[in-house]
């Protein structure tokens, strides 16, 4: 970043009053940003007899305790979750990452026949989305729904990665390829051992793309499976936290006779609930902010 | 499409093809490029299944739907029964407010985050900055509307809790007709009010700093450097993205607003998606819905083109 009007002359007073306001309004920011998600930690880590009146201005938990966090991932239906989001975005990033790389390692030849023709097919279904409904009716024709694939395999490569994958690719040099495609390697070979070696921090900001984008889904499972016992952690989530169904979480004895999980204060139950669902994405937020930055980069103007 | 590499490669070149009469052009082209095409056949079948099948079966928004295939071809009919209802007049009407507003109060608070970080002189303490306010963008729409439901309870909220501290009574945000809509905004400010920036100073790195340096020798202070090097440095990136950000007015974000939405305040923030939502796959509506998830795409199609060549024209960039 820009260090070009670091060396100047001496501050005056006022100049150095609005460093500080400069300054100050930022780290608020910070403070807006990470106090909310501080707050919830704090609610869940708090000894649950305490957390009735627990102020949402609080970050420090009242009193010590891991209940929470173990109720809930002692939960089968949350392992159940944790087990199929970790499922369906594993084989999400691997099928998109693979599928993307394939792809894009054909569309940046500049030689390829019915290249502009590939380009345009791709870029039609950026701008045109015929919404949900057909979608809908073509899962139940392939009669995935309430399958895994469906979530799985639905709109597996993704427009813009792709086309960030194709610019990159492109920039890969023309002479190395061509080198080797004189020592006789197949095209197979030179994606290989020669594409993906090269590109591996692209291909890494597109796995790390996939892999927040499928973590963070829930509309498609939501729509897609019926079956409790296939939904991500986010469904799961989203049923407890906004849609307000307590029983599915306590279990309806627990939580009419207020025994065993039933008498942990829902708030901190959700608390705990939200953090789970953001727990892997702060494992890789390092990574995201490594690749990521360069990744929106590439593609320009989308992220 | 700018190709990159101009020269083009041998086999290509009509006069490099050997004079072979057996074999035609396209046969020598598809002998070098038939293993590639086999590389892109699953992204390919990707696209046509989960792209082009959906935009085959669009024709739905014709038909009536029948339990026992085939459907019924009613021409426009799905159409003028929505255009009857009032609701789809309201839910046309909430899209373009919420978009409306957000071009207004969302924007720009981006622009202002870059301009505001640019002017931070440690690296250590931007860097740290950044790594907190980007945080949000990367979090799903069902975690955010979790922590403002949180934030906002009447009872124990911290919004709530301050503005108590100034003698205000307590405001339900998530149920208040009146309130909601700003929610949106606020939560659309905190999960990407930070990560959007990050474009904006980019470009702003892209300014020559040769500018600084002579402004600094003719005396300049920080305001009319940011007023007459840095915004004007910027302005083609702001063009661009409120142009793009045009196109997609009529989409408003369903992830975000289907996650915010209840009873009490539906009828305020229900979208076009929503609506789309509701009607076919709760109602099972079919045909209506996608009508009028038709009537969106085809709206939408025509904004987004538009922007993209405006956006072209007037600042060299577009979607692509």
């Amino acid at each position: 970043m820009t260090e070009a009007h670091a060396m100047r002359p001496a501050r005056t007073p006022l100049e150095r009053m609005e460093y500080l306001l400069i300054v100050s309004s930022l780290l608020l920011m910070v403070v807006v940003t990470v106090q909310p998600l501080l707050n919830l930690l704090a609610l869940s880590l708090s000894d649950p007899s305490k957390v009735a009146g627990f102020s949402g201005l609080s970050i420090l938990p009242d009193g010590f305790s891991p209940d929470v966090w173990l109720l809930l991932l002692q939960h089968p239906y949350v392992q159940r979750g944790i087990l199929n989001s970790v499922f369906m975005t594993t084989a999400s990033v691997i099928l998109g990452t693979l599928g993307t790389a394939l792809m894009a390692w054909g569309m940046s030849r500049p030689g390829l026949p019915l290249r502009r023709t590939l380009f345009i097919f791709v870029l039609v279904t950026i701008v045109f989305e015929p919404g949900i409904i057909p979608d809908y009716f073509l899962m139940k024709q392939l009669g995935l729904l309430n399958s895994y694939w469906s979530v799985i395999l639905f709109k597996a490569v993704n427009a813009w990665y792709l086309i960030i994958l194709v610019r990159f690719f492109e920039e890969i040099p023309q002479e190395l390829i061509e080198a080797a495609e004189i020592d006789g390697a197949n095209p197979f070979q030179i994606f290989w051992r020669i594409v993906l070696p090269l590109a591996r921090p692209a291909l890494a900001t597109i796995a790390l793309f996939y892999l927040v984008f499928h973590w963070n889904e829930f509309f498609h499972p939501m729509i897609y499976l019926n079956d409790q016992s296939k939904w991500p952690l986010q469904v799961v989530l989203r049923q407890f936290v906004i849609g307000g169904d307590k029983v599915a979480i306590v279990g309806a004895d627990n939580a009419n006779n207020n025994i065993g999980i039933g008498q942990i204060n829902i708030r901190a139950l959700k608390a705990g609930m939200i953090l789970i669902t953001i727990l892997p994405i702060l494992a890789v937020y390092p990574l995201i902010l490594r690749f990521f930055t360069r990744g929106t980069m590439m593609g320009a103007v989308k992220g | 499409m700018a190709q990159t590499h101009p020269e083009p490669i041998a086999a290509t070149v009509p006069g490099n093809v050997p004079a072979n009469p057996g074999i035609s052009r396209w046969g020598v082209a598809w002998r070098k490029w038939w293993p590639y095409y086999a590389m892109m056949s699953p992204g390919i079948l990707f696209f046509l299944i989960w792209h082009y099948v959906p935009i085959w079966q669009v024709q739905m928004a014709f038909e009536q739907v029948r339990i026992i295939p085939p459907n019924l071809w009613v021409g426009l009919k799905n159409f003028q029964q929505l255009f009857a209802s009032p609701v789809f007049y309201q839910v046309i009407l909430n899209t373009l407010i919420i978009s409306a507003m957000k071009l207004l109060f969302v924007f720009p608070v981006p622009i202002i985050v870059a301009l505001l970080l640019n002017e931070v002189r440690s690296g250590t303490l931007r860097k740290w900055i950044q790594s907190a306010i980007y945080l949000p963008h990367f979090l799903s729409w069902v975690v955010i509307a979790g922590v403002f439901i949180a934030l906002l309870s009447p009872s124990d909220g911290a919004v709530n809790q301050l503005t108590q501290w100034f003698g205000f009574g307590p405001v339900n945000y998530m149920t208040n007709t009146g309130t909601i809509r700003w929610v949106l905004m606020a939560s659309e400010n905190w999960r990407s009010a930070g990560w959007d920036s990050l474009l904006y100073l980019a470009a702003i790195i892209a300014i020559d700093p040769a500018l600084y340096d002579a402004a600094d020798i003719d005396g300049a202070n920080r305001w009319q450097k940011i007023r007459h090097i840095t915004i004007p440095g910027i302005t083609p990136t702001i063009a661009t993205l409120f142009i793009l950000n045009m196109g997609m007015f009529l989409s408003a974000d369903l992830n975000q607003i289907i996650n915010m939405q209840n009873d009490v305040n539906a009828s305020t923030i229900d979208i076009i998606d929503t609506y789309v939502y509701r009607l076919g796959l709760q109602t099972g509506e079919y045909a209506l819905a996608t009508a009028a998830g038709l009537f969106k795409a085809v709206l939408g199609m025509a904004l987004v083109l538009i922007s993209h060549l405006v956006s072209k024209r007037l600042t060299g960039k577009g979607l692509w």
